[in-house]
């Protein structure tokens, strides 16, 4: 029922949220309440006055006073500890399906005055705690556990203090924009995969050609930067990739059809082992799926093409 | 929150708590037993060698130790209820607790329990320096609460301590408004057995010596401050209690029942006075004669003392109204009489005879008053605290043959050689004089100034007061008595001489009045501040008595006006922008207003470019202003003061 409860709750919270970068904490998006401390120091107070009340105890009152005076202020302190605070919400890098996502949350405080004990996570219980200086920013990494390839939403994000007293707790929870792509998990597939060596025909031609130099052409992106002609570039002539002969024969098409055959999820993580493993010994290589295929190619940006329509695949 | 990132292991935080511990338990290692102080002092350092080891005890090693420690407790007091086994079983349980401490759980516990502990000692004394104390541990708590609360654990009091120290005078105008409107109530909500100890005080018997011991007490048994007019000194007779029947050794009060209603005397009202009585776990209070409205809370008997419904174990604030009574034209009762005249069979025989004999050569009652008086006067009587111990007959010992003593041997005597005579006389207990203190414009009355006087019926007349022991000759007083005797001015010289008086001299003498004063002030106003006290002042601003529910408005006014001044002060802070992002936020606002859709979000080479874009005229304005917050931005150097000025400016002309 709790459980349930909580579910609507929180649904009803995100719905609320706004998704944006950055957030500026005030009146209107911070909560306030008591921490279980709190309420023992209410039970403790009541106990006080009782007590005082009782035995006509003019000193336990002044003490109990006090005590309720500093309750009150620990609102406002604990209030303005985040009040005023900014919290901007970065990319994630993406992750294999299973690794742990990094979430980067950065605390800017614009103010004067300086934030202790500025706690950020998923949920209350598992926020870590940074001070912000005055005018100063702070950087909380959150973890997150990723279970499927694909587009992730990134999770609602808290941010709590129960500075200065631990009576109070304020906190206010922020929503990124941002999704995080989460890549296929990759497995190494029991069996060597068919590929199709499509410059067979062009590379026998060029065969001669292994380890010379058969070109010069402007730098591409993608260009894999063991090529880049790196003395042309300390002669400022911009940068220069080199072109080799070598990589005939080593070109491939992974294609879907080579392991259309097994489950989807299973096919797909194959594929994913299949293009690292491209990647990994630098060959040049394409992929064919079912949907769309991709060009020859190599480096970082080609490789996150691959995983990207593998994972949205 | 998140416990786990708060660990108790953080810098500073054990030492701190220890500190904490011993600050709190300080004052009640005073009034607790022996054993148990000593042990929570030993928990303490326990937990300090621990802490330096990196140890903690085995859980199994400390319930051992812990139910000893209950078994301890409970043979100390044959109990675990009431308040002092109570006391010391927590204060045992707090230092164990922090023994086992390992968690932020644990320590807040700790930090939250010290609050109460704190105050328990305050069931011990209201003294003027536990009001300074309660401060100084409510500070230590927060101070301990903050560290406890703070990534970085205790790093010395400058840093974060001032926040603590901040909250603390912040609280304090709360702590007042609270403290005037919270609302009090007359009696106990439960009654406790009384376990502190019998203080000193007036007994409802009289026997030889029993108020001569109190003479060595120089506790202060009450304070009285006057309302418009004072009586001299001599004339300050604090009746307590009429001692009527006598057994030939010793004076007992009668029983009486209280008197239903008012008075039916003609009287007319002479001092009105305001009484702060001392506990004395006794039922009696003092009232300066002629006594006969009761004050709030006591009864009125028809011997004209005063009783109160519970023992006086806190102190005690009474306002009340001397009178002179005209008790002409009234008539003793026949049980009056029979009381008034009632003496023990077959012991002191001879004062007896020699009374009834001497009775006989003089007219009147009158007449013979005086001359037994006179008697005294000429006669070698002295008096003394320490008198020779007469066995038997004791007051045919005292009158023919030692002939020396104190207040209760002369008022004894005079009342039995009166009731010997056939004329109707009792003893009376109290107090008599004061001390003055000038500086807090009231009067002290201590243990060394109770007394034992008499009354006489005389026909006609009704009940006067004759003092005996005022009879004897100023010669033969003792010599320590004369000088004490100082408070009762003008005693064993002539009576009616009202010498007026004498600022004490002596800067000793001076500055303990002073410190007495603010004593009083702190517990008279202060701690004394009850229930017809609030409702005194609140008749002052016109509310009438009874109507609770101002008190109720009152506090909430106070906290709502707490909120909204503590709110603002508190949060004034946390709105101050750094200047700069001050001045681009006012930019900002400036450009939605002249329709660029720019916001928060957007970098400030977008907005330059979005402005750009939209309109030309708002660019060629607010370009200056953008681009020069660009430079402040993405050059990452000190903003100077001209800087700042210059870019304040551009955005002023946008």
């Amino acid at each position: 029922m709790i459980k349930s409860a909580k579910k609507t709750f929180f649904s009803w919270v995100d719905k609320r949220l706004p998704l944006q970068v950055a957030t500026l904490l005030k009146q209107k998006n911070i909560y306030i309440l008591p921490t279980r401390y709190g309420w023992l120091m209410l039970g403790i107070l009541v106990l006080i006055l009782v007590a005082s009340t009782n035995y006509q105890n003019n000193m336990g009152f002044m003490a109990g006073f006090i005590l309720l005076a500093v309750g009150l202020l620990s609102v406002f302190y604990t209030f303005r500890n985040l009040k005023g605070l900014e919290v901007r919400c970065h990319k994630s890098g993406s992750v294999f399906a299973t690794e742990d996502a990094t979430l980067n949350v950065q605390l800017v405080n614009n103010t004067q005055s300086q934030r202790f004990g500025i706690g950020v996570g998923l949920t209350k219980k598992s926020v870590s705690y940074v001070d912000v200086e005055a005018e100063s920013k702070s950087l909380a990494t959150i973890s997150l556990e990723t279970h499927r390839r694909g587009f992730m939403p990134v999770p609602r994000v808290v941010c709590s203090t129960i500075f200065p007293f631990g009576i109070f707790e304020a906190w206010s929870w922020v929503r990124s924009p941002y999704q995080i792509l989460v890549y296929p998990k990759p497995i190494p597939c029991p069996e060597p995969l068919i590929t199709t060596n499509t410059g067979i025909d062009e590379g026998q031609a060029r065969e001669k050609g292994a380890e010379d130099l058969h070109n010069l052409r402007d730098y591409q992106a993608g260009d894999p930067i063991k090529q880049v002609m790196w003395k042309a570039y300390a002669r400022e002539r911009g940068l220069l990739s080199k072109e080799f002969e070598d990589y005939v024969g080593e070109q491939q098409t992974l294609s879907w059809d080579s392991v259309a055959h097994y489950e989807k999820e299973l096919a797909i993580s194959y594929l994913t082992d299949a293009v690292l493993a491209a990647e990994k010994s630098q060959q040049v290589y394409g992929l064919k799926l079912p949907q769309e295929s991709i060009a020859m190619g190599q480096g970082p940006e080609h490789l996150h093409k691959c995983l990207k329509s593998l994972a949205l695949l | 929150m998140n416990v786990k990132q708060l660990p108790i292991s953080r810098q500073g935080i054990i030492p701190l708590l220890i500190a904490i511990q011993a600050l709190v338990l300080l004052p009640l290692w005073f009034y607790i037993p022996v054993w148990i102080s000593a042990l929570t002092i030993v928990l303490l350092l326990a937990k300090y060698a621990m802490y330096r080891r990196d140890a903690t005890p085995p859980r199994w090693v400390l319930l051992i130790v812990v139910l000893l420690c209950v078994g301890g407790v409970f043979l100390q007091f044959k109990t675990l209820n009431g308040r002092d086994a109570g006391i010391g079983l927590i204060s045992l349980m707090y230092a164990f607790k922090l023994l086992e401490a390992r968690s932020y759980r644990d320590a807040a516990l700790i930090l939250f329990i010290s609050f109460f502990i704190l105050v328990t000692a305050f069931f011990y004394s209201e003294a003027i320096w536990m009001g300074l104390y309660l401060l100084i541990g409510v500070l230590s708590i927060l101070v301990g609460l903050v560290a406890l609360n703070s990534p970085r654990g205790f790093q010395g009091l400058s840093g974060l301590g001032k926040i603590s120290g901040v909250t603390l005078l912040q609280a304090i105008p709360i702590m007042i408004l609270l403290f005037l409107f919270f609302p009090r109530s007359a009696s106990p909500l439960w009654s406790m057995p009384s376990d502190s100890q019998a203080g000193s005080g007036i007994d409802d018997t009289m026997s030889p010596g029993s108020i001569g011991a109190l003479h060595t007490f120089d506790d202060i048994a009450f304070r009285v401050d006057f309302e418009g007019k004072v009586p001299p000194r001599s004339e300050m007779y604090w009746r307590g209690l009429v001692l009527s029947r006598f057994d030939g050794f010793t004076w007992f009060k009668e029983r009486h029942s209280p008197v239903r209603g008012e008075l039916e005397l003609p009287m007319t009202p002479t001092y009105q006075y305001k009484v702060q009585m001392e506990p004395n776990n006794r039922n009696w209070i003092f009232g300066l004669e002629e006594l006969a409205e009761a004050p709030k809370g006591a009864y009125l008997f028809s011997d004209h003392t005063w009783l109160r419904r519970r023992q006086i174990t806190q102190r005690f604030i009474y306002s009340a109204q001397a009178y002179d009574i005209d008790f002409s034209g009234q008539s003793l009762s026949e049980n009056q009489l029979e009381r008034a005249l009632q003496l023990p069979r077959n012991s002191n025989t001879q004062t007896r005879e020699w009374a009834a004999e001497q009775r006989q050569k003089h007219s009147s009652d009158e007449a013979f008053i005086r001359w037994i008086l006179s008697y005294i006067h000429q006669n070698q009587y002295r008096y003394t605290l320490t008198p020779r111990v007469i066995e038997v007959d004791t007051i045919d010992g005292f009158w023919f043959d030692t002939q020396e003593g104190f207040c209760e041997h002369y008022a004894g005597a005079f009342v039995y050689i009166m009731r010997s005579a056939g004329i109707p006389a009792r003893v009376v207990a109290g107090y008599q004089g004061a001390e003055y203190n000038p500086y807090g414009d009231y009067y002290i009355v201590r243990q060394s100034d109770a007394h034992a006087w008499t009354e006489v019926w005389l026909e006609g007349e009704g009940w006067r007061r004759i003092d005996p022991t005022a009879a004897i000759h100023p010669s033969r007083v003792e010599e320590d008595l004369r000088g004490s005797a100082s408070s009762r001015d003008g005693w064993f010289e002539e009576f009616g001489s009202d010498m007026g008086f004498d600022a004490p001299e002596g800067l000793l003498q001076n500055l303990a009045l002073r410190w007495d004063a603010i004593q009083t002030f702190w517990s008279e106003t202060v701690m004394g501040y009850s229930r017809d006290m609030q409702f005194s002042w609140l008749r002052k601003l016109g509310i009438k008595r009874h109507q609770y529910r101002y008190l109720g408005y009152g506090l909430l006014a106070t906290i709502i006006l707490a909120g909204f001044i503590f709110g603002y002060l508190v949060l004034r802070g946390a709105q101050k922008l750094e200047p700069v992002t001050k001045h681009y936020l006012r930019l900002l606002k400036k450009l939605q207003k002249l329709d660029i859709p720019c916001d928060r979000n957007m970098g400030p080479k977008d907005v330059l470019k979005l402005t750009r874009e939209s309109s030309q005229k708002v660019y060629s304005r607010a370009a200056p202003a953008l681009k020069t917050y660009i430079e402040i931005r993405y050059q990452q150097q000190e903003v100077s003061a001209d800087l700042l000025k210059r870019f304040k400016q551009q955005v002023s002309k946008v």
